[in-house]
């Protein structure tokens, strides 16, 4: 029995960031308290209705899952024990933290879930940096954070934004440099991308309003390097931290040899998961579907006993090749046949193979992997898989 | 006369787009009890999906409806006409086969410059006109400013003129009560070897063509062979019937009368507007005066943007044709977008309906060069050349003159915009010939133009120029020499021929730069540099570099959404597929458009 992997979404934060765009709600929300209910009623419920299977990997994400209190965490820690198989262990369990969060009591309270990995959102190191992406916390709060984590005999990620407003190439150096030298197991590099479509960043924030929140992202958009500075950033990032030991395992994604992140390799590698909570995507059984953003009406849905929404557009075969370029290993063409029929291979083939993605893509035998170039290019490469 | 004949009414409605003709017509309908209340399709007389998205009728067809009047029964029979200035030819038609016409003016608008082109054609061609006033139901209307429109432009007393309102159905009932009294019944001689007037025609999958006629002399029933004068095609009627509004079949159709024929021809290019139906076996010595095969006057390339679909796209132009007379086609080759097909249209809304009609109707993903005119080349030689794509002009040095095609423009506007409108015609090369006044507060120009300058949205700065008031007729007026040369580009230096424009030449230099400037905007960012280029007679005169793209990727993955990404990359997918790759660089769709604007103003 192999298991599947569990994403379980808490949305509350302290303050919004203006440019994040995921499923996240006031910290102080009226409906905390109900949407705790709900996602262990939900647990229980997925958990019984896939026959209490064992979790491989769980990933507590957000949102600021490290702002939950002890007694919150408790509450879920129960809710997976009762709902899932816990032997043998789960092979990782990650929490998300923001570097001003941690306490000691909170870290306890996680460790007691059984958390073995702390993912930090430092996006900067920088006080500049942090005050360019609108953040609260303090540089100083992420060398403490990581402590905190090492202390505890957890794996410590960090994740980077770059391509912030203003931000110089010698910035950005600034922010490898204080990251690496911290010494984390995992670091995640994201270009700042602003989206100029409300969707998430606004379902839970009654009062504020997408107005502030599109000033905020035209102003910083108009400042932020292009798309030239961006990729010099990236390659920049590239070259630094293969020097520094880590390997680029995914187009975001370095780890030092054995801690890449086990759970969203499951993503890329096409796995089942099972995401509760507000906007979480599941895979299941082939089948991708999702949790409304809308923290009232995932309450409602799970109060209702509504089904997940599935995602009708899905295609396994374009997916499952999209997801497996992100990592370093590509697509090994040969495998892919065997698992999803000859037609399959056929298409991808035939799309890897345009005359747009020369350069961008390296064949070696049946092995299919994206270049340097392709992967900062990469949607020019993945347009050519959509039919 | 036969008694019968005494009771037919034919007659159709004149009016510009919005001023309310087919809520109006449904009215009609109801009233009559042609359609009951209850089944009213909102809209009924638009059967094509286009149409009613567009407002607008694109085909004509007649319904039969039966109305009392002082306990006689009528027979009237509605004819629609079309309501776009590019359909002009189909509207003389239709108002042939009419002895009448209800000119409706909405209230709120008064009469418009195509309504009234409409009106005086039906005047000369000795229709009753019955002027209504419509949507007499809004507040703040001023009835005394649109009948001294009716007065001042057409001579109606103001005791003639109806009023109504679709929406109520006020006034409805006194409309077709004006129809009785006041249209005279259809001349003809029964006796007399059959002529019927075409006034449309459509294809029609399990009946073949069907031709819409009048009956003008004689009689045509079931079974008898016919012949159509203009093209010779001899068929044997295998249905016939009228439209009340569902088609109904009938053994004959009388002197007078309106209906439908199904004549079992495969193509309505056999069944022409405008010709004359007679029998075949005692055919009538003459046909109808007034028919003129369908000239076009705007041509674009139509290539697909797979080189694989063109058999698909030859099918469907083959198809479209069945049922559209007015396009025609023919192969064209073209050095950037391969095989394709150069193709005619009576003006830019036709071409606008038929590139839909390709997309929707048949799935095609295609690319549409920007709109010409047919220039007229005379060669040294002596020779008289039709030049219709750009990339075909001829070397300046083998060319004595070239002519392009001139149009009468009538343009009725409120006196307040005349300054902005002269100033925009003027802009276009046009030549005043005339101004005068509808109304106190309402203008009428009368200008000569060049089509050239008519297809390059006249119409929208004329609307926006004027806050939608003005509106616009015009027809062809004869070709007129012109100081042109041909404007070529090259894209990442290769020259794109679809891309080639003719302008004048004391505007080239500057809409080279222009069309320069417009296309960097224009052709996305490929993976590499790529240069544009104007030139003229091999002479480089601009250059902009469309920077390569450094960035595309969508960075996080985040709890495995993989949704969200997948929707950004199908639409930038369904981006390419309205792109056509010219050696390596994709150029989309609007980038052949701009040419058409290539001198004016960059943005």
């Amino acid at each position: 029995m192999r298991g599947i992997s569990l994403y379980v979404h808490l949305p509350f934060c302290a303050a919004r960031c203006p440019y994040c765009d995921f499923a996240t709600a006031p910290a102080s929300s009226a409906l905390r308290a109900r949407y705790l209910g709900a996602l262990a009623t939900e647990i229980a419920r997925e958990g019984a209705a896939l026959g209490r299977p064992r979790l491989r990997t769980i990933f507590v994400g957000g949102g600021t899952p490290s702002l939950l209190d002890p007694p919150e965490v408790a509450r879920l820690d129960a809710a997976l024990r009762a709902g899932f198989a816990h032997r043998p262990r789960p092979r990782e369990v990650t929490v998300e933290a923001n570097p001003a969060t941690l306490d000691r009591a909170r870290l306890e309270a996680w460790r007691e879930l059984g958390v073995t990995r702390l993912s930090l959102g430092a996006q900067s190191l920088s006080a500049r940096g942090l005050r360019a992406l609108g953040r609260t916390h303090q540089p100083e709060d992420v060398p403490a954070a990581v402590e905190a984590a090492r202390s505890l005999g957890l794996r410590v990620a960090i994740d980077l934004i770059f391509g912030w407003p203003g931000q110089s190439v010698g910035e950005w150096r600034e922010d490898l440099d204080t990251a690496v030298a911290l010494g984390p197991d995992h670091l995640s590099c994201y270009p700042l991308e602003l989206e100029l479509e409300p969707e998430a960043s606004i379902a839970n924030w009654p009062g504020a309003g997408w107005k502030g929140l599109e000033r905020w992202r035209r102003t910083a958009a108009a400042c932020q390097p292009d798309d030239r500075g961006l990729a010099v950033l990236y390659a920049v990032a590239q070259r630094y931290l293969a020097r520094a030991g880590y390997r680029h395992y995914e187009i975001s994604n370095w780890a030092r040899e054995g801690s890449i992140c086990l759970h969203n390799s499951t993503y890329w590698r096409n796995g089942p998961w099972l995401g509760v909570g507000a906007g979480a995507h599941s895979h299941l059984g082939g089948v991708r579907s999702c949790r409304p953003v809308s923290l009232a009406r995932y309450i409602g849905d799970i109060e209702r006993d509504a089904p997940r929404i599935v995602d009708q557009g899905a295609d396994e075969t374009v997916d499952a090749a999209i997801l497996a370029l992100r990592l370093d290993t590509g697509i090994d063409l040969a495998r892919f046949a065997l698992r999803r029929g000859a037609d399959a291979r056929e298409r991808v083939a035939r799309a890897l193979g345009a005359t747009g993605v020369v350069g961008l893509v390296r064949w070696s035998g049946d092995r299919v992997t994206l270049t340097p170039r392709g992967r900062i290019l990469a949607s020019e490469v993945f347009v050519q898989l959509i039919p | 006369m036969s008694d019968a004949q005494q009771r037919i009414r034919n007659f159709c409605v004149i009016a510009h787009v919005d001023h309310g003709k087919t809520t109006l017509s449904d009215r009609l309908l109801e009233l009559t009890g042609t359609v009951a209340a209850r089944e009213m399709h909102p809209l009924m007389l638009d059967s094509m999906p286009l149409e009613r998205e567009k407002g607008i009728t694109i085909k004509a067809r007649a319904v039969r409806m039966s109305w009392t009047y002082a306990d006689e029964a009528y027979e009237l029979n509605l004819i629609d006409t079309p309501g776009h200035v590019d359909f002009n030819y189909e509207v003389s038609r239709s108002l042939a086969a009419c002895e009448g016409a209800v000119l409706l003016v909405d209230v709120s608008q008064g009469i418009e410059a195509q309504t009234l082109a409409n009106a005086y054609l039906a005047v000369e061609q000795g229709l009753e006109i019955i002027p209504v006033i419509n949507k007499v139901d809004l507040p703040n209307i001023d009835l005394e400013l649109v009948r001294e429109d009716l007065r001042s432009t057409l001579g109606f007393k103001d005791e003639e003129i109806l009023l109504a309102s679709g929406k109520t159905g006020l006034g409805v009932r006194a409309i077709l009560d004006a129809v009785v009294t006041r249209v005279p019944p259809p001349r003809g001689d029964g006796a007399a070897p059959l002529r019927a007037l075409i006034f449309d025609s459509h294809y029609d999958q399990y009946r073949g063509v069907v031709a819409h006629v009048r009956v003008v002399d004689g009689s045509v029933a079931v079974g008898d062979r016919t012949l159509l004068m203009a093209t010779d095609k001899a068929s044997e009627l295998l249905e016939l019937g009228i439209f009340a509004p569902d088609a109904r079949p009938r053994d004959r159709l009388l002197t007078g009368e309106v209906g439908y024929l199904a004549t079992g021809l495969k193509t309505v290019l056999d069944c022409r507007v405008g010709d004359t139906v007679t029998s075949a076996d005692a055919p009538a010595r003459e046909p109808l005066h007034g028919y003129r095969p369908a000239k076009p006057m705007v041509f674009a390339g139509i290539y697909p943007t797979r080189s694989d679909d063109h058999p698909a796209l030859r099918d469907a132009l083959e198809k479209l044709k069945l049922n559209d007379a007015s396009l025609v086609y023919e192969p064209e080759t073209s050095q950037a977008l391969g095989f394709g097909f150069r193709c005619g249209f009576l003006g830019l809304l036709h071409m606008e309906i038929v590139q839909e009609r390709l997309e929707r109707e048949y799935d095609l993903d295609i690319i549409a060069t920007a709109p010409s005119v047919e220039y007229q080349v005379l060669t040294t030689r002596g020779a008289e050349v039709p030049i219709d794509n750009p990339a075909m002009l001829p070397d300046p040095t083998t060319t004595a003159e070239v002519r392009e095609p001139w149009m009468k423009v009538t343009i009725i506007v409120p006196s307040q915009h005349v300054g902005p409108v002269m100033e925009l015609a003027q802009g276009k090369r046009a030549t005043l010939v005339e101004m005068t006044y509808v109304d106190p507060t309402r203008a009428m120009l009368r200008y000569d133009m060049p089509l050239s300058e008519v297809i390059v949205d006249f119409y929208d700065q004329l609307k926006s120029r004027s806050q939608g008031y003005a509106s616009l007729d015009y027809e062809m007026a004869g070709y007129r020499a012109a100081d042109v040369v041909l404007l070529e580009v090259l894209v990442a230096g290769v020259p794109v021929d679809a891309l080639s424009t003719i302008v004048h030449r004391e505007r080239a230099a500057y809409a080279g730069r222009n069309l320069v400037t417009k296309l960097r905007g224009l052709i996305p960012r490929q993976q590499f540099d790529v240069p544009i280029q104007a030139a003229i007679g091999g002479k480089i005169v601009s250059r902009e570099t469309v920077k390569a793209l450094r960035k595309n990727v969508l960075a996080k993955c985040y709890g495995g959404d993989i949704t969200r990404k997948r929707k950004l990359l199908e639409k930038q997918k369904a981006g390419k597929k309205r792109m056509k790759m010219v050696g390596q660089v994709e150029i989309p769709q609007e980038a052949f458009l701009a040419v058409l604007r290539a001198d004016e103003d960059a943005p």
